[in-house]
């Protein structure tokens, strides 16, 4: 009888609290606590740095932030995970860690904070965050398991997302009376003849590098023309007529390029255009932030911005980041009340004028955001096309892009036949997935 | 227990705290990187969750073309940097091993890149390797001849690290080898001049048998540290293009890194210690042997004085 009594008043006082908590606010109840979340040093988490007081403001729940370089937070965060008890409430991942920490059952499944009234907020308007991105980057266990579908659900957020976009320099192409290219045959055809316009001046300054480098660049030319990595029966298909065009579309690109160009990190091909040694640029969106910055280009005002060509369809890339609250979090559901802030409508804005990369439509087509950054609505139009399976995302992924990206840098240097190359990756490429357990279900 | 046996034993109980603290520091590892080489284990794994597969990861790496060409560029790296640095490094220590004004500032000057860190020296050699605006290839079209393509073709990168290594360490074999040289017997040397040595004969009879205990030592040093060479390759060319670069080392990273594969990792590893350890072993076999047959001519020597 007393216990009964006893828990007839804790559910009272429970419901007592519920209520209050409804009242008085949806924070009330995690006021004075402190997050401890782990950012990568990259400009979105920069400028992301800059907003987060305005959460502790407004909550009363204060940040703790771990920043580290995006490749040094991955191994650091491999290893947090499988602690029995993390120490970060919140993190954020690269998007080819979704594979690997979903599969080790890691994050948690975000179903469940959505689905709480105390939590979620019902003006959060989810449909407004670009679904590329939130496909890419935030769902798993659908198409090929790492794609949406009727089987998949939501682990992470995007947050810090980027999609590729061309870049180009007005001057030279209104000085040439140059159309901007929407195809890729237009662009390929662009990157050939301005060295000829302009000599000493490359086409298209891409990556090229041996390793991740040449095989994130040669992706990018794989989905717009029409290619994929793998079939729907996770036969390896890179090596068709399509694989091989992207394949050929990026000796092209290098070919004419800057010199040295088979040599470009990121950073390199960057430099090459802000050093106004290129005319175009084909690469992320996070790249943009700096062009206009006379402290680090030569070519500030010169740059137009335009859609990643189109070959036989729309397939700029998805990437970049997405945060998530690991299953050895100590905070979760306050760690959830900062992810939903993070990516509402007013902290999307607030990020993007600080200069992050806006997650939402409304983000991109915001008045006072293109007022700072005029070519975000630009941005917004190309991410319509934002295709979220330009590249598999699997655990057994890495080894293959590692192999795609020396055989593309043999491709570049050496002159290695293209279809012969590209017939040794899928071969290559069959046996690790066979290896990974891709064909257990082939008759 | 007799008295004798304890004093027998006195020395093995010394002995036993720095054994303990060997076996843990050194023997727990190494253990562990060949309890993990039989595994196949991903880093979102504990060790305990990792599956058994016993041999199978040693038998893939062996019939996996990137690592044995990973091996091969390993092997023709370290021979080249090795025998190139041996050759320069005891050549400049003959040169300046004698009294001249500011010596102690050349020393000095000599053994500077040695003390950089290895990525700056990576960045470094990147910026004079650079294509374009690099000072190599600038100094080379303002002489009027063909630039180097250093780093982006796959012939001329393997070239364009060496050059790196060498410069770097090239300096560690000349400070080794001008000590050794200043610590010969000063009565040899000054017998082989009575006698009428030229000074190429000293080099050749006198100076070099002498610094051979040395040098040998040196060479092995040299050559462990270029079979586990990093940095320097990774920030020039990450091991590209294709895999023209890519040292065993840097294979062993991207295994545990990109590709996940700590298992794997581990046996790279595992066979590149045995590697080090058969040449380390050859290397003190030699010198053993060296020494025993000086020993034994000394002896002959001696005998037939008398």
């Amino acid at each position: 009888m007393l216990r009964l009594m006893q828990s007839a008043a804790l559910s009272a006082g429970l419901l007592a609290g519920v209520a209050f908590g409804a009242l008085a606010g949806p924070y009330d109840a995690h006021k004075g606590k402190t997050l401890v979340v782990n950012f990568p040093a990259h400009p979105h988490y920069n400028a992301v740095m800059k907003v987060l007081p305005e959460f502790t403001k407004e909550t009363g729940i204060k940040v703790e932030v771990d920043q580290l370089e995006y490749l040094k937070m991955r191994e650091k965060q491999t290893l947090e995970l499988t602690k029995a008890k993390g120490d970060y409430d919140l993190i954020s991942y690269v998007v080819f860690s979704k594979a690997d920490y979903v599969f080790a059952d890691q994050l948690e499944n975000l179903a469940r904070f959505f689905m709480n009234p105390l939590l979620a907020d019902p003006a959060y308007d989810a449909a407004d965050i670009i679904p590329g991105y939130m496909q890419n980057i935030g769902v798993a266990g659908g198409e090929k398991g790492y794609l949406p579908g009727p089987t998949g659900s939501l682990f992470g957020i995007p947050f810090g997302a980027e999609t590729s976009i061309l870049g180009y320099r007005k001057d030279i192409f209104d000085k040439h009376k140059l159309k901007v290219p929407e195809t890729y045959d237009e662009m390929l055809d662009l990157a050939c003849r301005i060295p000829k316009l302009e000599p000493g001046m490359g086409g298209l300054a891409s990556r090229a590098a041996s390793g991740q480098h040449a095989a994130h660049a040669y992706l990018l030319h794989l989905a717009p023309l029409g290619g994929r990595v793998f079939d729907s029966q996770w036969n390896p298909i890179i090596n068709n007529e399509a694989g091989i065009k992207a394949a050929q579309a990026l000796k092209t690109i290098v070919d004419c390029g800057p010199e040295g160009a088979k040599t470009f990190g990121f950073a390199e091909a960057g430099a090459a255009f802000l050093q106004g040694k290129t005319a175009m640029f084909l690469d992320s969106t996070v790249f943009a932030g700096q062009v206009d910055d006379p402290t680090k280009s030569k070519i500030a005002g010169k740059v137009g911005w335009a859609m990643h060509p189109k070959g036989v369809r729309h397939g700029s890339q998805t990437g970049g980041f997405g945060i998530a609250i690991p299953k050895n979090a100590k905070n979760k559901d306050a760690a959830f009340l900062l992810m939903q802030w993070l990516t509402s409508k007013k902290a999307d804005k607030l990020v993007a004028l600080q200069g992050g990369n806006p997650i939402r439509f409304s983000t991109h087509a915001d008045g006072d955001v293109n007022a700072r950054f005029p070519y975000m609505k630009t941005f917004g139009e190309a991410l319509k096309h934002a295709d979220p399976d330009w590249r598999p995302i699997i655990p057994a992924w890495g080894k293959i892009n590692a192999d795609l990206g020396t055989t593309m840098s043999k491709v570049l240097t050496e002159n290695l036949d293209i279809k012969q190359a590209m017939d040794g990756l899928a071969s290559r490429t069959k046996a690790v997935m066979k290896e990974a357990g891709y064909d257990t279900f082939k008759p | 227990m007799t008295i004798a046996n304890t004093s027998r034993l006195t020395p093995y109980l010394f002995l036993a705290p720095s054994l303990t603290v060997l076996g843990l520091a050194l023997l727990y590892p190494v253990g562990y990187m060949v309890y993990a080489s039989f595994l196949n284990w991903n880093p979102s794994q504990h060790i305990g969750q990792a599956e058994w597969v016993g041999l199978r990861n040693y038998l893939f790496l062996i019939n996996d073309p990137s690592f044995r060409e990973s091996l091969f560029v390993t092997l023709k790296f370290a021979a080249a940097v090795v025998s190139i640095e041996m050759i320069l490094g005891v050549g400049l220590a003959l040169l300046l091993d004698r009294q001249l004004r500011g010596m102690t500032l050349l020393r000095t000057l000599f053994i500077l890149p040695m003390m950089i860190a290895p990525i700056v020296v990576g960045l470094m050699w990147r910026y004079l390797y650079h294509p374009t605006v690099g000072p190599l290839n600038r100094s080379l079209s303002a002489l009027g001849m063909e630039t180097v393509p250093w780093l982006s073709d796959s012939g001329w990168a393997l070239v364009s690290i060496v050059i790196a290594d060498i410069w770097q360490w090239t300096p560690f074999i000349f400070i080794l080898a001008l000590a050794a040289l200043q610590s010969l017997p000063k009565s040899v040397m000054e017998a082989a001049r009575i006698d009428g040595a030229t000074g190429w004969q000293q080099i050749w009879h006198i100076k070099l048998p002498l610094m051979l205990p040395v040098l040998i030592v040196t060479c092995l040093l040299r050559l462990i540290d270029a079979f586990k060479v990093l940095e320097v390759v990774l920030v020039l060319t990450n091991g590209g293009p294709g895999l023209s670069t890519e040292i065993l080392s840097l294979r062993i990273a991207r295994t545990a890194s990109e590709f996940r594969e700590l298992g794997k990792a581990a046996a790279m590893s595992n066979l590149l210690l045995l590697g080090l350890m058969v040449l380390t072993a050859a290397m003190f076999a030699y010198s053993k042997w060296m020494e025993t047959r000086a020993a034994r001519l000394r002896k002959a020597a001696e005998a037939d004085a008398a």
